[in-house]
């Protein structure tokens, strides 16, 4: 895709509504969110240090060049250059605005660094309690089988941890990277929900909780996306479901298409808050939605805000009772982000949770008229 | 169809709405900064958030007195009238947007004294990002007259209470696990706070693009939870 550009004419320098923009491609267009080829400058860009930029190139004839960040559910820094150009045929001045992507070189610096951090932290514990068993394995317990059974047996289960922990923070980094780039092809959800949901039947059924999948009837939706992302995402939320459901519940899966993003979203009520994770910037585009629904403990009001947190985990439950990584939903919110869909968890304590996850439908216009 | 017959009238409204945005720039720049600079603990940042905010104050007290002086010369009715009227306090609320970031910066330079506190400045700097978003949104619906975009912004603002709230407790958490980062954590509550102002700007300036386009108040109260809200 070519970078955005934009040309801008002035007249005067005190002069604010005069200074508009005359051509913009659909890079730029897409970029500063504008619908017109041409407009008051103000409308599509309010920085001011492009402003500033512009005034240069405009009204001093010099080269100016900074840095802008955009914000929004995916935001991106551009090297922002301005070059006065030949004036036009009735004498307005013009500038030229070119802008260069930088996200991804940052992005991957900012990674490497986190990626570090979180991986020497979390293997720590793990590593700590690996070679504090191979010091009693070769002291005291040197004679004992059935000791040595025993710290065999946690000692395989801290490496399987550190190898879980492994694959999921590669994973995650690996997503993170690719977060700006659209996610090309088309899946067709409800056989991809199905596949995912009796893969995870066994594991349900090992721990008596019965998966209730309810694909929408009349509707088969292709929604743009990777499909092993969107398989990664209801995995990961299903497991969670599981995992937080008591021994001979059900986990209820939901379909829906045809959806506004407020309406795929849900709404609020006095019992049960909700608390969107990730929202796609506003648009018209119509969504599907997955809704994942357990009768766990749920979750309190004041920690939901920190749900997508890497490594967060709801007071009291650090034991190794529940044998996540705290990487999960980190990795499913990394998805959604990618995919401009959206992710909404609505839960309260004793009331179990709903985490919604929705994507935009693809070749919209159809799935609207389906759906109505 | 509404082409007044004295030309510079109607550009006297646009430059007026159009210095609006521009200050609006302006201030998401001073709050983006004075988020950055806490988060990043950065002083020199910090600092230069502090002194820049003079220009806030002289953009509203100049699209105050622009105000005031079409007003009185040119006597609008109608939504020309709102128009003026919805410039001044937009400017209004944006000024305030602006000393609320200078705070910020003020105490970033009294909290980088102390050790830094990891885990909360990710907190701060997610809903630093969240509040910013809504303030750029509602800025966008000001400067393209939108006004579904402006209903979005009101509607949603129990997201920014909710982490104002997880952050509450986040912090008294900490002040209770080791006294020696109260103070620090005593200003990160204030940045916390002021944050949650900022986003209660946007929605006023969402209100008030309301009131600009159709001429009516938002009937009906907004969705709010309660919590500990203090």
């Amino acid at each position: 895709m070519p970078d955005p550009i934009l040309v801008v004419a002035g007249s005067e320098r005190h002069d604010l509504t005069g200074r508009r923009f005359v051509f913009a491609n659909a890079a730029a267009r897409e970029l500063l969110r504008i619908t017109a080829e041409e407009g008051m400058l103000l409308s599509a860009i309010r920085d001011p240090e492009v402003l500033g930029a512009v005034d240069r190139a405009l009204f001093d004839l010099a080269d100016a060049e900074v840095v802008y960040e955009t914000t929004g559910a995916q935001s991106r820094s551009l090297r922002v250059r301005a070059r006065p150009l030949a004036p036009a045929a009735d004498g307005a001045r013009l500038a030229l605005l070119t802008f260069h992507d930088e996200t991804e070189v940052r992005r991957v610096e900012r990674t490497r660094v986190d990626f570090l951090a979180n991986a020497s932290h979390e293997l720590r514990t793990p590593l700590a309690s690996l070679s504090g068993f191979i010091e009693t394995l070769r002291g005291h317990a040197k004679d004992d089988p059935a000791a040595r059974e025993k710290f065999l047996g946690i000692m395989q289960a801290q490496a399987d941890r550190m190898a879980r922990l492994i694959a999921d923070l590669t994973s995650l980094s690996r997503i993170e990277l690719d977060e700006h780039v659209p996610p090309r092809g088309v899946v067709d959800l409800a056989p991809l929900v199905g596949e995912v949901v009796e893969a995870a039947t066994p594991l349900g059924a090992q721990r008596g909780v019965k998966l209730d999948w309810r694909p929408c009837a009349a509707c088969s939706v292709s929604v743009r996306g990777e499909r092993d992302q969107i398989v990664q995402v209801v995995q990961n939320l299903l497991d969670n479901a599981i995992k937080y459901s008591p021994d001979g519940a059900s986990v209820r899966i939901e379909m829906q298409s045809g959806l506004t993003d407020t309406a795929a979203a849900g709404v609020s009520t006095d019992i049960i808050p909700r608390l969107s994770l990730v929202a796609p910037d506003p648009s018209s585009e119509t969504y599907a939605v997955l809704r994942f629904t357990d009768l766990g403990p749920g979750i309190a009001r004041q920690n939901l805000p920190r749900l997508s947190e890497r490594f967060y985990r709801v007071d009291g439950q650090k034991s190794a009772a529940r044998s996540g990584t705290g990487l999960g939903l980190a990795i499913v919110k990394h998805i959604m982000n990618r995919h401009r869909g959206g992710l909404v968890v609505a839960s309260a304590e004793g009331e179990g949770s709903t985490f919604s996850a929705y994507f935009p439908v693809a070749g919209a216009p159809e799935a609207v008229v389906k759906a109505s | 169809m509404n082409e007044h017959i004295v030309k510079s009238y109607e550009d006297e409204l646009n430059s007026l709405a159009a210095e609006c945005v521009r200050m609006g720039g302006l201030c998401e720049a001073q709050v983006a900064d004075a988020v950055t600079g806490v988060v990043k603990r950065n002083q020199e940042l910090a600092a230069s958030v502090v002194v820049r905010d003079d220009k806030l104050d002289e953009a509203e007290r100049d699209i105050e007195r622009k105000t005031i002086r079409l007003i009185a010369l040119r006597q609008p009715v109608a939504d020309d009238l709102r128009r003026a009227v919805a410039a001044m306090k937009v400017a209004n609320n944006l000024e305030r947007c602006g000393d609320l970031a200078k705070n910020i910066a003020k105490r970033t330079l009294v909290i980088i004294e102390s050790d830094p506190l990891t885990p909360l400045t990710r907190s701060i700097e997610r809903m630093g990002k969240l509040v910013l978003g809504r303030l750029s949104s509602v800025l966008d619906a000001y400067s393209r007259s939108d006004l579904e975009r402006a209903l979005a912004v009101w509607s949603q603002d129990d997201e920014v209470d909710e982490h104002y709230n997880s952050l509450f407790r986040e912090l008294l958490t900490y002040m209770m696990g080791d006294p020696r980062t109260i103070t620090a954590c005593a200003h990160m509550l204030f940045v916390a706070k002021n944050l949650e102002r900022i986003g209660d700007h946007a929605t006023n300036i969402a209100e008030i693009v309301h009131y600009e386009i159709t001429g009516a108040e938002i009937i009906g109260g907004r969705p709010k939870t309660d919590g500990l809200q203090v």
